[in-house]
């Protein structure tokens, strides 16, 4: 027996275990999810043939098409902003000399929460008198306070830093030194203008329906954008991770290179960690597509907490169907959605393979 | 009818004492929480002998979480329990699909209405176990503190809104009533004006009889009356009562257990539902749960069997005096007990009261199940909310009935 076919049947076995697992439950169950999606079928009567009657009617469905539009808007919302804010943490964590164990492990804190008990605490945090609608009061309230901050702050430091440069070269606009003491600065200036009683304070009883609304902002329901913001809270610590194992693999003699060569902070981020992070940048937006196309433990822990069109997600719209509170199972219509939103992870993969983030570079 | 043979056995097994079945174990299921405490009270206080002496085991294994959802799964599996409870809001999903063995019983001595609320296609397919209906339950501390007089059962909705106001007035941190944006509660009022969830010809139609119980129900926190019970951290009106953070509560006789665990010292009262103001009538709900036998079960007699042993006059009455259930006999409604002047006699003996309201409907959708109720549960809670107007609101929830109701044909 020649030594590349023992090596042949060694690697088959080896990928026996998993592909008996795949064929059984993967294969076999979405053979049998296509079978049932062409079938009228409750979980007791034997299916029926029912041709594309299923896929028709998911079409003329007003909540599935809600579901469907939900979930892409979702999906390009929550991906886009894990990714950015997770490359971003990455960098931070990746600077931080001091305490940077304490830094990393608090910030991957919210990852190791359950997502039950995170999508609880949300639930509490977005009362209409909760946690969230006190942050907008006070900003509301104070916001000439906040303006008059920002503006002396900008001024401070730009005045501080023009007359640097008049002695020295090469002084940072992001000077450490000069944004501590424009800080200080900018709030003694508040300060002293809310004690002389220049800036108003805006009284306002607000109460923001963060979850129990119907309304919609921008292309998504309100209650989504909530859902968005907790999803964000709890991914973003693990991408970081990845993120941060990139970074720390990327050689630090290309940055002294470029440093020598004259390169800014922001030159050397663009053109040397941006192309280096591209394959975990590509795992990451793939990952972040997969999960938040298939949206479900959050917005089915909410529960009655919101009106079933603001929240419906299609994974949502597949157990809904399956499920349907007092009525009989509605199998071939969970199964018809089903097999549209494994259809459409696939494709939106594809696409985003091919004219988004690249695996390597051209 | 048994045949000859058949018959002899019996007879013959009666005059020798033997246990009717030959030792036959019966597998049965219920959700958690009291029911917990009502199945093994009555296994092991009221029925252990009898079940001894018909031979039959029985093995109670409650659930927890979703129990519509391991009872579909148990049965499309072939693993569900003998015997186990549906509930009128989902058992039609188990008897259109075959899942459920007729009941052969005796069963006229149970309220008509149940029985009615289990029958498919002119067959009984379960044994109404308890029921549960709507009523007002309040705080008398709070009413007194207030000097508002209590509320009674002559209130109609504007005398009660009126006493829930004043009670808001008087003690500021106190809402009248925690409000919930469903039609499980707002149902009884909508239904005390006459109107109908579905005409003659199957449609739903939100005509004036039921704006002016919605016009009412949302008003009622605008007018300071009420506050949504998410506002007050809570789920449910029941959870505001317990708090003090309202003086009322409309929930059923289940308001009882959960008074006992989290406010045992409250001076409970309770009431009929308000009539409505213009008809001069009372509106209710129906929630109504029974033991059904599983089609397949291997021990289907036996398990019947069981279930009519959980449902007699004595087991029922024990259960009743232990202020767990109401009973679904009839003729325990004169139980001496429910004339007692405890609160727990009272509040069961005013929700009782309330399956004779004048138009009482219950918690059933048809094929259609819950979903029926989701343009209604919107329309309230947008309305409550100010997000949109009545006149929209109620034109969306009439067209999402239109459509839903379209595809069912």
């Amino acid at each position: 027996m020649s030594r590349t076919s023992s090596e042949e049947r060694s690697g088959w076995l080896f990928v026996l275990p998993f592909t008996i697992s795949m064929a059984l439950f993967f294969v076999y169950a979405i053979v049998r999810t296509a079978f049932y999606s062409f079938a009228d079928y409750d979980l007791f009567k034997a299916p029926g043939f029912v041709g594309l009657s299923n896929y028709a009617a998911l079409i003329s469905d007003e909540l599935f098409l809600i579901a469907l539009r939900n979930t892409i808007g979702f999906s390009i919302l929550v991906t886009t902003v894990q990714t950015v804010l997770a490359l971003a943490l990455a960098v931070l964590v990746n600077h931080a000399v001091r305490a940077r164990g304490l830094v990393r492990t608090v910030f991957y804190l919210p990852s190791i929460m359950s997502s039950a008990a995170m999508t609880l605490i949300f639930l509490w945090l977005f009362q209409r008198d909760g946690f969230m609608t006190a942050i907008v009061s006070v900003v509301l309230a104070y916001r000439h306070h906040i303006l008059l901050f920002f503006v002396g702050f900008t001024a401070l430091q730009g005045v501080l830093v023009l007359n640097a440069r008049r002695t020295y070269e090469g002084v940072s606009i992001f000077d450490p030194f000069f944004l501590l003491i424009a800080a200080i600065g900018a709030l003694a200036l508040v300060g002293a203008c809310g004690l002389a009683g220049l800036l108003p304070v805006f009284d306002n009883h607000l109460r923001i329906s963060w979850l129990n609304t119907q309304r919609h902002f921008l292309f998504m329901p309100v209650t989504l954008w909530s859902v968005a913001l907790m999803n964000v809270f709890t991914t973003v610590p693990t991408l970081m991770l990845l993120f941060l194992a990139g970074l720390q693999s990327i050689p630090s003699a290309l940055y002294d290179a470029a440093e020598i060569d004259g390169a800014n902070a922001f030159q050397r981020f663009r053109h040397i960690t941006v192309p280096a992070l591209r394959p975990v940048t590509f795992a990451v937006v793939t990952m972040g597509i997969i999960g938040t196309l298939q949206m479900f433990d959050q917005v089915a822990i909410l529960g009655d907490a919101a009106p079933l069109a603001s929240r419906v997600t299609l994974a949502y719209y597949v157990y809904e169907n399956a499920f349907p509170a007092g009525a009989s199972s509605r199998i071939g219509m969970a199964s018809a959605a089903a097999l549209v939103l494994g259809i459409l992870t696939i494709a939106v993969v594809y696409v985003q393979k091919s004219i988004g983030v690249r695996e390597r570079g051209d | 009818m048994l045949s000859r043979p058949a018959r002899a056995l019996a007879a013959a097994t009666m005059l020798l004492g033997l246990p009717a079945f030959a030792e036959e174990t019966v597998r049965i299921s219920g959700w958690g929480g009291s029911e917990v405490a009502i199945v093994n009270g009555l296994l092991t206080n009221v029925l252990a002998e009898k079940l001894a002496k018909e031979g039959i085991t029985v093995e109670y294994e409650p659930v927890d979480g979703d129990f519509s959802q391991f009872i579909l799964n148990g049965l499309s599996a072939g693993t569900a329990p003998d015997l186990f409870y549906v509930d009128i809001f989902w058992a039609r999903s188990i008897f259109s699909a075959g899942q459920a063995a007729p009941v052969t019983q005796d069963v006229s001595g149970f309220a008509a209405n149940l029985l009615e609320a289990f029958t498919y296609d002119g067959k009984l397919y379960a044994v109404p176990k308890d029921f549960n209906a709507l009523a007002v339950h309040f705080n008398k501390d709070i009413f007194d503190d207030a000097r508002v007089a209590y509320p009674s059962d002559d209130d109609t909705w504007t005398t009660l809104q009126q006493k829930l106001v004043a009670v808001h007035k008087a003690l500021p941190e106190v809402d009248g009533l925690c409000v919930v944006p469903e039609y499980a509660r707002f149902g009884a009022f909508a239904l005390s004006t006459g109107w109908s969830p579905f005409d003659n010809q199957g449609k739903t139609v939100l005509d004036e009889h039921f704006r002016r119980a919605f016009d009412f129900y949302t008003g009622l926190v605008k007018s300071g009356a009420a506050v949504m019970a998410t506002d007050a951290g809570q789920g449910w009106s029941g959870g505001c009562l317990a708090s003090e953070r309202a003086a009322i509560a409309i929930e059923g006789a289940w308001i009882i257990s959960a008074l006992r665990d989290s406010a045992p010292n409250m001076n409970l009262g309770t009431v009929r539902m308000p009539k409505d103001p213009e008809s001069g009538k009372r509106g209710n709900i129906v929630f109504t749960v029974g033991w059904t036998v599983n089609a397949a079960s291997k021990v289907s007699r036996a398990a019947a069997k069981v279930a009519e042993l959980l449902t007699t006059e004595e087991a029922q009455q024990w259960v009743l005096e232990q202020g767990l259930a109401l009973p679904s006999r009839t003729a325990l409604a004169d139980d001496p007990w429910l004339r007692g002047g405890q609160p727990e006699q009272m509040a069961s003996r005013v929700v009782l009261e309330g399956l004779s309201d004048d138009h009482v409907a219950p918690y059933f959708f048809g094929e259609v199940g819950g979903s029926w109720m989701q343009p209604i549960n919107a329309a309230l809670n947008s309305v409550i909310l100010g997000e949109v107007d009545a006149d929209t609101a109620l034109a969306s929830a009439q067209s999402a009935f239109d459509r839903m109701l379209a595809k069912q044909r």
